[in-house]
Order: structure tokens, then C-alpha cells, then sequence
């Protein structure tokens, strides 16, 4: 479950993270989170499946703990044919994901921050299949600006 | 028992799933001299206005009062969206094209740049660099666009990345992160090459940065010098800062390109406003160096001298826009149309005033003299109490460039004309927060607008008058014409020397970005982008509703 301060149950109640329940689609932010491994030579590398009949991404949020290459598996357990368009540097990556089937896609992100992503096929993308990219950290210490520590928001801000 | 997995292959670039070819032709070379002179190869727009001194004013007159009412569109490039994109909501195509022996290089909101053939409007390549969702963006998903040298290409991303590619494939030779996405550091300007080296500066200035100007090796991106526009305590200029923090939040970013006088070796930067925009009391003085024109030795980044055009400003009234180098009786000048509705004509060797006059109906935030003298007279002063003033926030001029024609000695203004009403509203500093210290809102149902020519001595000569304020820039020609776009879609040819309306074209969306003009094979052409968007809610919140566009239109003579 990905939505702060709200209660498993009430999301799974409600319907929120499930196909043709709430709503039609199952909606964003919902869903399980992972972190990508780290290999020796510094790539990172992560799988993102596509479970049966829930047109939704799993992870629906992978964190990443600094911006680099990332190593993608991807899989369509799914019994219907859909794809995969990833942001990375100098172009988007595409993948023609058919019904049962893994491939794989090499993306370098910027950090920090966090990108969408989605099948863009048909009506995937307002189902569910958008998921999210979290990338930790911060800029490189020669780019921040020459000033103090300041203060940042914290948790407390937001409640 | 579990089947294997059909093998679904690597994933491949998007745009190999086009007709985009992949490669465009070698031109020649674009160095450090063709680009001092570069007016006098009108044939070509090689830096972002056209020429280092800001006119935006070209040789070319094929195109000409005689036959304007004949050119129409030779060629539509429409890059469109695909894939989830950072502020949605605010993309707009605010770019201006650079040609070089016909090849078009253009950049776009997200992280986007287009090589296209200049006389057919094909696409040769195209870059498109991962924009985070989340990047803080204060004024929309915008980029003003690039610059060409040694063949390559260099543009900045909206999350502060500077890259530079091969020109004729969109490979990336380097990548340079220039500032701080945490502390609400963005980039949108078009960079300048100055001999060997690249000049970028900082946006964010809604969020509490120091601003700053940078410069990079052209050929490794190696970091040469950072200038802040905001003084330490102890350094020229910081006893304008009180003696707590205010100064390392105090904005005065550099947002859009700068000029350049080669024979006196300064970059003259535009600086935004400081921070917070409408709270003055937490930053008492005059807030150097914000809302000013600082002249940068290119070599150092030292400051050789700077002019403030608004002292302590409290309606957001950047200088970013352009500084248009031009000479009158053989004196080197600077002229700037600021947003605070005025009119600034400078020395440019030292920065002492010539004249000050105002170029917008509806001044009321204060009084500026003809000698320079400042007087505020309306402003956000106790904390909750409404203020109205004129011009609003985004200026009596946006970002949104003028034009200077020399033989005229006249400039072409895109005039807005409407109002705000700030309440102060305190609150803390938190990094990567907007900063504002005030709730805003701009008239939506009392508005004006013109292009509108002046003198060098400012004495207005002629007006076309529109029912919105103008928020594209203006393009003079030796043509006799002065072209520009409308927020209500229609691009414009007026007389250089009347105003009289000539010829226009409805573009289907509102123009918010910079035409530029050159030639293939003999023929002229005008392009423009054209998207509306941007920080609508501030230029003109009565168009917030109108729909986005993400058209090239390029405009030639028939054959």
C-alpha cells in the first residue's frame, strides 16, 4: 500500500488497489514497493511484473537509491498482450510485452526524483499499468548552492 | 508446471518506432568568430537572439512589405506528447529555433530537442532527456532553447542538467549537473558560447535559491567560474542583505540568456527577483544584486558592474528579459524594457543611466523618474491587507523578448497591461517550498495588450493594440516588418515603420515562444513555435482555459 497515512484496510475496502472494483481501473499509488539491488560494478538492476488480470504494475513503486544505469527485467504474466515505455536519458524505452513473456530494458535516470511510467498501450495507462521510479539522493556537492544548511519540510509539516 | 517466457527482447528507443532518421548532415563549422559576427550571415540563426547583441533583427528582406500578404505555411512539424511528462498541466513550446546551412535545432518542454531539415520540416533526430515528475517547476515545463559551436549542441533540462550532444546524430558527448533540484533549483534558459566557453544560469527564484550564472568549457564541460547574484555577508554589496539568512535564500536568478559586447569582454545578465517575492520585511534594503543588470568580465565571472532596476522589489518584477546592445551617437548602450513597466537605456561600457520613460498605460506600484529616481507607492505592506497594483507580477513585459531595428532606431515591445492584488501572507522558509510571502491573484476580466514601437529615447511611435496582453516575442526584419504571435493564436506581420497590420495567420494555439528567420536554397523563411502554456495564471489568467499546442510552423513565399 503506497498512499501515506491511510489505512491498509480502507484502501483494500474500498477497492482502491483492485481491478474493475471502486472504480474500473485500480487507482495510482496504490500497490507494492521494492528497491533495486546494487551490483559490484555500481548498475542496478530490479524486475517489474505484470500479475494476472490485475493490469497493474508490481512493484507499483521501485526505489532506486541514486540516479545511474538500471537494469530492468520485465514481465507479462498476464494472459493479454501489453507493453512497457520507460523514461531514460536520450530516449524513451519501448518493449512489446506479449501474453506470458520477459524482456529486458537498460535505462539511465537523473536523481533525485521520481518518474512515471506506463503501457502505452490501449487503455492500459488509466487502469493501472503507471507505476513510479523513485530515485534517492541528492545532486553531486559541486552543484548545490554555497549557502547554509537550511531547513526542509518534514513529516510533521504534512499532518 | 510452469511454460517458459516468450523472450520479449531488449527494450528499444522510442523513436526508432518513427520515421525519425537518426542522422542529420555535418554543417560547417559554427565557431567563436562566425558567432561574434553572426549578423552578417543572416542566411543562418546561430545563437538564441539571433546575433550576441539581442536585437533580434535580421538582414534578410526577401520577405518584405511588397509580398508578405503571399508567404503561408511551407511546412508543419508537430512534436506532440508521449509518456508521462512533469508539469502536465503547464508545458508550453516557449523556444527559439537556431538554423545553421539548413538544419534546424530546436528544444521543447521535459528534456526534448529536435533536429529537423529547416526547409521541409522533417525530423532528423531528436534527444529526449528523463524529466522527474516531481521537479519543482515554478513558472511551467519550459525551455527557451540551445546553442550550436564546434558541432555540437547544448541545452539545459527543467531538472538543472546541462547537455551537450553531437549535431549531427543527438548523442550525448557530456551531461553536467548546474544546480539543485532539492533547494528548488531549475534550468529553462538557452546557454550562450563565448569563445571556449558556455555560459548557464540558475532558475527557481519562487522557491528561495541563490541565484547564480555559471560557465563550462565548451569542450569538456569542465565548471570555469560560478557568479552568484546574491552577495555573502561582507562581500560588495551584502550590507544590502540584513544580518540574518535572508541573503542565501534571496533569489536574483538569471532565467533567461544574456548578451554579449566582445569588444568589452561582459556578459550582461538579467537577475530575477528576490526572495520571498512580496514579504519585503524579512529582507530590508535594496537586495543586491536582484531585479539588475549585472555585467560579468566572461573570463572571470567577476562583477564589473551592475545597474538595479527595481531596488527591494515587492511585486516580483524580474530582469530577466533581454538587454539589447545597441549605438546612438556613437555611445555603446544597453536598452530594457523591465517589468516593472519602464524603459532603461544604459551606458553599457559602465552602467550609468541615460534615461528612464515608461512604455505601459497602467503604472501605479510606484514612480521612477526620467533621472532614475524610485519612489513605491503601492505595495503588500501589513500582513493580510489586499493590494492592487499595476503592472501584476508577470510585467508590463514578460520574458518574452523585443526587437531592435537599427536603421529605424526603433524597438518593438510586447506589452502587457494588467493588474494584481497581493495580501501579504508570512510563512517560514523550507528548502525546495515555494516562497512567495504572499497570496496572488491576477485580474482576469481587466486586460490589455500591443505591440508597440518605440525610440531609442522612448518616445512611442506607433501601437497596435490587442485585447490580451502579449506574451511572445517580437522579430524584426530589413524586410520592413516586425513579426510577431498572439495568445490567441494569430501570428502577425506589421509595417516596420506604421504598425500597419500586413498579413496573419491563425496558428491554433497562442504564441509564447521566439520566431527566428534564415534561408535554404535562396528562400527566406519565418518559423515559430507554438504552444500555449507556461505560467499562464500569471501572464494572463483569463487564458488559463485556452488549449496547448506543440506545432513548428514555418512560413515561406510560395515557389
Amino acid at each position: 500500500m503506497t498512499m501515506a497515512d491511510v489505512p491498509e484496510d480502507l484502501v483494500r475496502g474500498l477497492g482502491l488497489d483492485t481491478q474493475n472494483a471502486a472504480t474500473i481501473g485500480q487507482v495510482l499509488g496504490t500497490g507494492s514497493i521494492a528497491e533495486a539491488t546494487v551490483r559490484e560494478d555500481g548498475t542496478m538492476e530490479a524486475t517489474v511484473r505484470i500479475k494476472e488480470d490485475s493490469i497493474s504494475w508490481d512493484p507499483a513503486i521501485l526505489v532506486l537509491p541514486r540516479g545511474g544505469d538500471l537494469e530492468l527485467t520485465v514481465i507479462n504474466d498476464d494472459k493479454n498482450t501489453h507493453a512497457c515505455l520507460l523514461p531514460s536519458n536520450g530516449d524513451q524505452k519501448f518493449l512489446w510485452l506479449l501474453n506470458h513473456s520477459k524482456g529486458r530494458a537498460r535505462i539511465n535516470l537523473d536523481g533525485p526524483g521520481y518518474y512515471w511510467y506506463s503501457s502505452p498501450g490501449g487503455n492500459d495507462e488509466g487502469r493501472g499499468l503507471t507505476a513510479a521510479i523513485v530515485v534517492q539522493g541528492e545532486v553531486p556537492p559541486e552543484a548545490r548552492l554555497d549557502r547554509p544548511p537550511q531547513p526542509r519540510p518534514t513529516k510533521g509539516d504534512n499532518s | 508446471m510452469t511454460a517458459e517466457y516468450i523472450d520479449a527482447g531488449e527494450a528499444i528507443d522510442h523513436g526508432a518506432l518513427s520515421a525519425v532518421k537518426g542522422t542529420a548532415p555535418r554543417t560547417s563549422n559554427v565557431d567563436y568568430e562566425r558567432l561574434r559576427t553572426a549578423r552578417s550571415e543572416p542566411d543562418n540563426w546561430m545563437t538564441y537572439f539571433g546575433a550576441y547583441d539581442g536585437q533580434r533583427y535580421s538582414l534578410l528582406d526577401q520577405i518584405n512589405t511588397e509580398n508578405v500578404r503571399r508567404i503561408g505555411p511551407a511546412w508543419i512539424f508537430q512534436a506532440g506528447m508521449s509518456g508521462h511528462i512533469a508539469g502536465a498541466s503547464t508545458y508550453a513550446f516557449e523556444a527559439c529555433p537556431l538554423v545553421v546551412d539548413g538544419i534546424m535545432y530546436v528544444t521543447g518542454w521535459d528534456g526534448w530537442f529536435w533536429c529537423l531539415d529547416a526547409a521541409t520540416g522533417k525530423e532528423l533526430w531528436r534527444y529526449k532527456h528523463a524529466v522527474p515528475f516531481d521537479v519543482s517547476l515554478c513558472c511551467g515545463n519550459v525551455n527557451r532553447g540551445c546553442a550550436v559551436a564546434n558541432g555540437r549542441v547544448y541545452f539545459v533540462t527543467p531538472n538543472a542538467q546541462l547537455v551537450c550532444l553531437d549535431a549531427t546524430n543527438g548523442d550525448k558527448i557530456f551531461q553536467k549537473t548546474i544546480g539543485d533540484v532539492r533547494a528548488g533549483e531549475s534550468a529553462s534558459l538557452a546557454p550562450t558560447v563565448i569563445k571556449d566557453t558556455l555560459i548557464t544560469g540558475s532558475a527557481g527564484g519562487e522557491f528561495g535559491v541563490r541565484g547564480h550564472v555559471d560557465c563550462w568549457d565548451l569542450e569538456t564541460g569542465e565548471h570555469r567560474w560560478r557568479t552568484y547574484m546574491v552577495p555573502k555577508p561582507g562581500e560588495p554589496g551584502g550590507d544590502t542583505w540584513p544580518d540574518d539568512e535572508a541573503w542565501a535564500r534571496g533569489g536574483g536568478n538569471h532565467w533567461c540568456t544574456g548578451t554579449y559586447d566582445p569588444e568589452l569582454n561582459l556578459y550582461y545578465a538579467g537577475t530575477g527577483n528576490p526572495a520571498p517575492d512580496f514579504d519585503g520585511d524579512v529582507r530590508p534594503g535594496d537586495n543586491l544584486y536582484t531585479d539588475s543588470v549585472v555585467a560579468l568580465d566572461v573570463d572571470t565571472g567577476e562583477i564589473r558592474w551592475h545597474y538595479q532596476f527595481t531596488p527591494h522589489d515587492l511585486w516580483d518584477y524580474d530582469s530577466t528579459m533581454e538587454m539589447t546592445l545597441f549605438e546612438r551617437d556613437g555611445k555603446k548602450l544597453l536598452g530594457h524594457f523591465d517589468k516593472n513597466g519602464y524603459f532603461f537605456v544604459l551606458d553599457r561600457t559602465n552602467g550609468e543611466l541615460q534615461h528612464v520613460s515608461p512604455f505601459v498605460d497602467r503604472i501605479d506600484w510606484g514612480v521612477i523618474t526620467r533621472d532614475g529616481k524610485v519612489t513605491p507607492r503601492k505595495y503588500p505592506d501589513k500582513e493580510g491587507d489586499p493590494v492592487h497594483f499595476y503592472p501584476g507580477p508577470a510585467g508590463a513585459k514578460e520574458w518574452t523578448h523585443a526587437a531592435y531595428h537599427p536603421e529605424h532606431d526603433m524597438f518593438y515591445v510586447p506589452v502587457a497591461d494588467v493588474g494584481a492584488t497581493a495580501t501579504r501572507r508570512r510563512r517560514e522558509f523550507k528548502e525546495g517550498m515555494p516562497y512567495w510571502g504572499a497570496a496572488v491573484q491576477v485580474d482576469i476580466d481587466d486586460m490589455a495588450g500591443s505591440i508597440s514601437a518605440f525610440d531609442s529615447h522612448g518616445e512611442e511611435k506607433w501601437r497596435h493594440r490587442l485585447d490580451h496582453p502579449m506574451a511572445a516575442s517580437v522579430l524584426a526584419t530589413a524586410g520592413d516588418l516586425v513579426f510577431a504571435g498572439t495568445p490567441t493564436g494569430e501570428f502577425l506581420a506589421l509595417h516596420a515603420e506604421t504598425g500597419e497590420k500586413l498579413w496573419e495567420f491563425q496558428c491554433g494555439s497562442g504564441h509564447h515562444s521566439s520566431p527566428s528567420t534564415y534561408t535554404v536554397d535562396g528562400k527566406q523563411y519565418i518559423v515559430v513555435p507554438v504552444g500555449w502554456g507556461g505560467w499562464l495564471e500569471g501572464i494572463i489568467p483569463g487564458m488559463l482555459g485556452a488549449g496547448h499546442g506543440s506545432a513548428l510552423i514555418a512560413f515561406a513565399l510560395p515557389d
